[in-house]
């Protein structure tokens, strides 16, 4: 069959792997101009990637194979390649481990990406913390005070969040008129004509005016989403408009359905069904310089499901692993009081592990195996006095 | 062979030894007149670790002046003379032209003109600050990426000129001549002040002007202490426990006595400004016997690493390797064996040398080789003739020599120019300092770089000789193998290191892979390799395409060493004039050039393609 020869040919690997540091190049130089986040999203899980050969000047960018394309057809090869010349054998057995260890790899970086979460976790010197929040996503939360300290909280993920969605809150809805991704907001005396004038008729966002921005692609920056929302009781009129936002600080409060409710947008948050307490952050310089020396921070975690209360020391190279979870230490603000860990979710990381190994321990077998043939082969030629 | 030829082939090796001795002799040798080879032993904390004295000042030089000579008549003649006069005659320093000025906008700024050579005294810069301090601020509130090589000399002079002013207030004040009596005054007018502040909170009768002339004196030291980033005082425990010389002057209010390494610079430097080399030398001993009792590590280290300046050991490799080179390369021609052996027995010498400054380094940082890029580029040499050693060991025909001694040249050549920056034993910054993955990731990785390296360089000798002579199908058959071989050691070392790297990502930032530049740099290494090796095992090239591809190696490979951290400042036009973007540049275009001579058909009919040569 032409196509299973082709589909195991040595010669596909060839062009798929040229095509591969292809990708990999343009995605390395490209990140000059779009961000880290982008280029991953564009070029390497993509089928198809647009190569801007000279960004911002008047030329068209030329297709080539994104990653996933790729991917998908080096697996293709592998498997075919070796089910049209598997033969078990102390000679091939080499080999076949090889390819293993990187099918396992590449299957790990598609499940990492399918099933991996990260997000992040601040936290005060001395205070309490139970949940992490996604830096890239934000979401429209609604707060019930229900007495005695309780809420009931109402989160709307951003995905949902569209020019005219309604959504029903139990005595009134919520609607939204427009939604800002990422947005600049400025203060209505400040603002341009490119500002779009405020409708908020109540909070903070009377006085302010919003124009739209393009999404972030920085590492080190967040998108501010905005919304403008009105509340509108059932069977009743209109209560007004509000402008939310992730740039203001704390939630707007409403009256409705008899109580007074609040709301906000903010980064999505995920909780966790333990807590984490910092008790000390701390971060050293080399005498003299402002080159760090090291970043540690002392929690305690807390977990009324287990009664777990126990203190681990979180730092570089040292992370710590809990509930599935891994806690990295990534960062510090607030003058060295507050303490940011990474939180990471990767069922599969031990994957690499493994295939390492085996790739490691099969070349290192093939290529052995190749300088005995070699060294025997000289012996026969020019043999030893 | 006639003993004519043995003895020959020992006499260039015999003479590398000598060589050596004698640049061990110079170190070593005790000096006379003034002692700045034991002043330069002495320990400071810079940049965040200890050193001594000898290196701060040949680091501050490289980096402001671009090497450790001074011009002119009646210069220093070492770095640790330098500094001592810079601290102790500033007035005769600031006259020394050390700074460098390249570019011809800053120096319209400076107003000066361009004489015979490009460098300028701090004297002659002195009154263009004022319109040098409004430019660096303005720049210095941009991102360092976008600046123009205009602006990037601007922020390297303003650097350098902060360098030399802190240098200058590191181990005195300038102004103040008599040190010892300066220093002992201050403490006299400090406590008796002391007891008349006791009396003025009594109530009692007290002598304002005793406060009020101390207070003055205390001001003078607060000042100073601003000024420089050397801690001179050993204090507490270990690196962090140092203090700098106003520092320990106050701590001495409360002991009522000078520390005894203040006192040791003030004679030094009253010594040094009357020339009276029997004081001068006995306050370095002194204090060096102080420092033999109470800290005993911080001078040993000093010590060593002092030696280790003075040796240069690099430098001495780098001749030995052009010997190395020129024997190899003689002997193809005549003298075969005579000379190949000698060549051989040079580039151990040199492999020798290059092993005891890899390992004094390490010992002297605590630290597994590679640590930096400076360290990156004499470890890829090392690497690379450990394996070509093999090769020679195995083929016997001084391409291994040859390969060896040009890779080893031009990467400590690249070390040098990369020392030009600073420190090259720096400390570590919080997320590496891990010597694990150092010495497992990193040291792995690199042996890749050099394994790479190297098969690109055996191919560029195939390629070369290629149109010149007909190359006999032996020496063919062993380039084959050599290249063959070493590319396969190349995939198995960048492959291994690169996934080590990712679960080292994976350990510190809970990422296993994140497509960032210098990640990708290194993937494309081991695909590279996988597609000659895929090539080779299809058939898709022969000897002569594997040759070819092996040198496109050395542009994937030095891609990945330098250009992803170039990303930023290659890209835009600006940054087309950095020197190391171009240096870059061309040698890409080199190995380029040498792919399509390759590319050329020989004429005459093709060889057959046989199993034989499929294995390599």
């Amino acid at each position: 069959m032409p196509v299973f020869k082709l589909l195991s040919s040595l010669r596909l690997t060839v062009t798929l792997l040229g095509f591969a540091m292809v990708l990999i190049f343009v995605g390395t130089i490209t990140q000059v101009e779009l961000g880290i986040h982008e280029v991953q999203e564009k070029f390497f899980r993509s089928w198809l990637a647009w190569w801007d050969v000279m960004p911002g000047g008047k030329t068209f960018p030329i297709p080539i194979p994104g990653g996933t394309l790729l991917g998908i057809l080096l697996i293709a090869n592998l498997l075919a390649a070796h089910g049209a010349r598997f033969k078990l054998s102390w000679n091939k057995a080499g080999m076949i481990v090889i390819h293993s260890g990187i099918l396992l790899m590449l299957l790990g970086e598609i499940f990492s990406s399918l099933l991996g979460r990260e997000a992040q976790m601040a936290v005060n010197e001395g205070e309490i913390s139970n949940y992490s929040t996604f830096p890239r996503e934000t979401e429209l939360v609604v707060i019930r005070p229900d007495g005695d300290g309780l809420e009931t909280v109402t989160a709307i993920p951003q995905a949902r969040l569209i020019d005219g969605a309604q959504f029903p809150l139990g005595g009134f809805s919520l609607k939204i008129h427009s939604h800002y991704p990422n947005s600049e907001i400025l203060p209505q005396s400040e603002a341009g004509e490119t500002f779009d004038k405020t409708r908020a008729t109540d909070g903070f966002g009377k006085a302010y005016a919003v124009r739209r921005t393009p999404r972030e692609t920085a590492d080190d920056r967040r998108d501010l989403t905005s919304a403008f929302v009105e509340i509108i009781p059932d069977g009743g009129k209109s209560q007004g408009c509000w402008l939310l936002s992730n740039a203001f600080k704390g939630g707007q409060s409403f009256e409705a359905a008899g109580k007074t409710w609040r709301m906000s947008i903010r980064q999505r948050r995920l909780y966790h069904p333990f807590s984490i307490k910092l008790l000390d952050f701390s971060h050293d310089r080399y005498l003299g310089t402002n080159v760090p020396k090291n970043f540690s921070s002392k929690i305690k975690i807390l977990n009324p499901d287990t009664g777990e209360n126990r203190e681990d020391l979180i730092y570089m190279n040292h992370p710590l692993r809990y509930g599935g979870l891994t806690f990295y230490q990534a960062g510090f603000e607030n003058n060295d009081s507050t303490s940011i860990f990474q939180v990471v979710r990767n069922p599969v990381w031990t994957l690499p592990y493994i295939s390492c190994a085996m790739v490691g321990c099969g070349l290192l077998w093939v290529f052995s195996q190749h300088l005995i043939k070699a060294i025997s082969r000289r012996n026969k030629l020019h043999p030893a006095p | 062979m006639s003993t004519l030829r043995k003895i020959t082939a020992w006499l260039i090796p015999a003479l590398c030894l000598l060589f050596i001795a004698s640049a061990v002799f110079n170190a070593t040798r005790p000096a006379t007149g003034l002692d700045f080879k034991n002043f330069g032993t002495l320990p400071v904390v810079s940049n965040g670790r200890v050193q001594p004295l000898d290196s701060l000042a040949r680091n501050a030089l490289l980096s402001i002046h671009g090497k450790q000579r001074i011009p002119g008549d009646g210069a220093p003649a070492t770095p640790a003379a330098w500094l001592a006069e810079l601290t102790f005659k500033p007035a005769l320093a600031d006259t020394r032209k050390i700074f460098l000025i390249h570019h011809d906008d800053l120096l319209g700024l400076t107003k000066l003109t361009r004489g015979e050579e490009k460098s300028y005294s701090y004297a002659q810069l002195l009154p263009a600050f004022p319109a040098l301090q409004p430019e660096a601020r303005r720049i210095g509130a941009t991102k360092s990426q976008t600046w123009s090589p205009y602006e990037n000399a601007l922020m390297l002079l303003t650097r350098n000129l902060t360098l030399y002013n802190q240098l200058k207030h590191a181990l005195a004040l300038p102004g103040q001549d008599q040190l010892e009596s300066e220093f002992n005054i201050f403490l006299t007018h400090v406590s008796e002040a002391l007891v008349e502040v006791g009396k003025q909170d009594r109530g009692g009768d007290f002598n304002q002007s005793a406060i009020d002339n101390a207070s003055s004196r205390m001001r003078t030291v607060a000042d100073w202490a601003p000024m420089t980033e050397v801690y001179t005082t050993p204090s507490g425990d270990g690196a962090d426990g140092w203090r700098k010389l106003p520092d320990s002057l106050i701590d001495s209010i409360d002991k009522r006595a000078l520390h005894p390494a203040t006192l040791a610079y003030a004679r030094i430097g009253d010594a040094y400004r009357t020339m009276d080399a029997t004081a001068f030398n006995s306050a370095i001993k002194d204090y060096r016997t102080w420092l033999r009792e109470n800290r005993s590590d911080h001078l040993k280290k000093a010590s060593a690493e002092t030696l280790f300046n003075g040796i240069a050991p690099f430098y001495l490799c780098m001749v030995l390797y052009v010997v190395a080179f020129l024997c190899a390369i003689v002997s193809w021609l005549w003298q075969g064996r005579t000379l190949r052996q000698a060549a051989f027995r040079v580039l151990l010498i040199g492999l020798t040398l290059h092993t005891i400054g890899l390992g004094t380094r390490m010992m002297l940082e605590g630290r597994p080789p590679v640590t930096n890029l400076y360290s990156s580029a004499i470890f890829i040499g090392w690497g690379a003739i450990i394996l070509s050693t093999v090769l020679e060991l195995f083929h016997r025909n001084a391409i291994g020599t040859a390969v060896a001694s040009v890779v080893g040249f031009a990467t400590l050549l690249i070390a040098h120019h990369l020392s030009l920056s600073g420190d090259t034993l720096e400390m570590m910054r919080a997320v590496l300092d891990t010597n694990f993955w150092l010495a497992t990731h990193v040291v792995v990785i690199t042996l890749g770089y050099s394994a790479t390296f190297l098969a690109g360089t055996i191919a560029i000798i195939y390629l070369l000789r290629r149109p010149f002579a007909h190359i006999p199908k032996s020496t063919a058959a062993s380039l084959r193998g050599m290249v063959y071989g070493v590319i396969c050691f190349a995939t198995l070392a960048s492959f291994v290191g690169t996934v080590l790297g990712g679960i080292w990502a994976d350990q510190s930032w809970g990422r296993f892979w994140g497509w960032d530049p210098k990640e990708n740099g290194a993937l494309l290494i081991v695909i590279w390799n996988a597609m000659i090796l895929h090539a080779r095992w299809g058939g898709m090239v022969r000897e002569r395409g594997m040759m070819v591809m092996a040198v496109f190696g050395n542009i994937v490979t030095s891609w990945s060493w330098f250009g992803t951290n170039m990303l930023g400042i290659g890209l835009h036009s600006y940054g087309f004039t950095d020197a190391a973007f171009l240096w870059l540049s061309a040698f890409m275009a080199s190995q380029l050039f040498i792919m399509t001579l390759g590319l050329i058909r020989e004429r005459g009919p093709k060889p057959p393609l046989n199993s034989l040569e499929l294995l390599g």
